[in-house]
């Protein structure tokens, strides 16, 4: 630093504050909410609002009966899918018993058409002791 | 900036963020001489200074939540107070270049008296641009480096280079026809 800035330094040294300038400030601050604070206060004043818990309230409520409308169509659905499978099953047995019914019939119209000799021989194919 | 006060600035903010109201005025009177000081340095005037220097605390005391540290703290009431004064300077009418006559005060005998050097070094510094007052300022009563400057001002180093040597050619060339015409 040469001379010149020297004697610019000593020129531009810091100076006192006039006096009561802190008290000034302070009684400015008074009155105005304190920082960081301020965003909870507002948060809390703002839960506090009767008009706020009703609606909370209110909104809690909505909230457990959709839950529980939710709930009951699901379980109305799962009953009529139950249901209808229940119904396709008994009607798939039906067809199968009636299959079965038409099948034991021609079984039988075959057995009376077939003449005894041929039946024989064809029990003597057969191991024996199979046919009693 | 001592570590001293650093951690004296640290510990106000703690305090503060604990929400201790006495914290505030401790911060404010830790640095009161500082901005009060730039202001005052850049305006000339000491009842502007001072309405300018509480006005940079009241929005300390709004934004003090955000500052992360004492380091933090200074620079921002250096940035903050630099462009606030800047901002005064620009809202009043332009005023005539200061001659060397509203310079001057030589009613001493020696010019190298310090106060009435002092004064007119002063007065010269007012009567710089705003730009170039806040470099000599920062330069010189803060003391801070080129780097420091160019991050408050948020300028480029070489700006702050060129616009100090500017500033301190300008304020050479004045001081020695002062100190000439104080001496005749």
């Amino acid at each position: 630093m040469n001379p010149f800035e020297e004697k610019l330094r000593n020129a531009l040294r810091r100076e006192a504050a006039p006096e009561g300038f802190a008290e000034k400030v302070l009684a400015r601050t008074r009155g105005l909410p304190q920082p960081g604070e301020k965003a909870w206060r507002q948060f809390g004043a703002f839960l506090a609002l009767p008009v706020l818990r009703g609606a909370l309230a209110a909104a809690a409520v909505c909230l457990v009966i959709a839950a529980g409308v939710v709930h009951h169509e699901r379980q109305e659905r799962w009953r009529r899918e139950g249901e209808m499978a229940r119904v396709q099953v008994r009607q798939a047995l039906r067809i199968a018993s009636v299959k079965l019914n038409v099948a034991r019939k021609k079984v039988r119209e075959i057995n009376r058409e077939t003449p005894p000799s041929r039946l024989k021989c064809a029990v003597h194919e057969r191991p024996q002791g199979v046919i009693t | 900036m001592t570590t001293a006060t650093l951690q004296q600035g640290e510990e106000g903010l703690a305090r503060f963020i604990r929400g201790d109201a006495t914290a505030f005025a401790d911060i404010v009177q830790e640095h009161q001489s500082m901005v009060f000081s730039i202001a005052y340095h850049f305006l000339h005037d000491r009842g502007r200074a001072e309405e300018v220097a509480q006005d940079v605390f009241l929005r300390l005391y709004r934004h003090l939540a955000s500052i992360k540290s004492g380091n933090h703290l200074v620079f921002w009431l250096r940035k903050v107070t630099c462009r606030r004064s800047i901002d005064e300077v620009r809202k009043l009418p332009k005023a005539p270049p200061a001659s060397l006559e509203d310079v001057a005060e030589p009613a001493a005998e020696s010019p190298d008296l310090d106060p009435l050097l002092s004064r007119g070094l002063r007065r010269m510094v007012a009567s710089l641009s705003e730009d170039a007052r806040a470099v000599v300022v920062l330069r010189y009563q803060e003391e801070l480096d080129l780097a420091d400057i160019a991050e408050i001002l948020d300028i480029p180093v070489n700006t702050v280079k060129s616009r100090l040597q500017r500033s301190l050619e300008i304020l050479r060339e004045k001081f020695h026809r002062w100190a000439g015409d104080v001496q005749r």
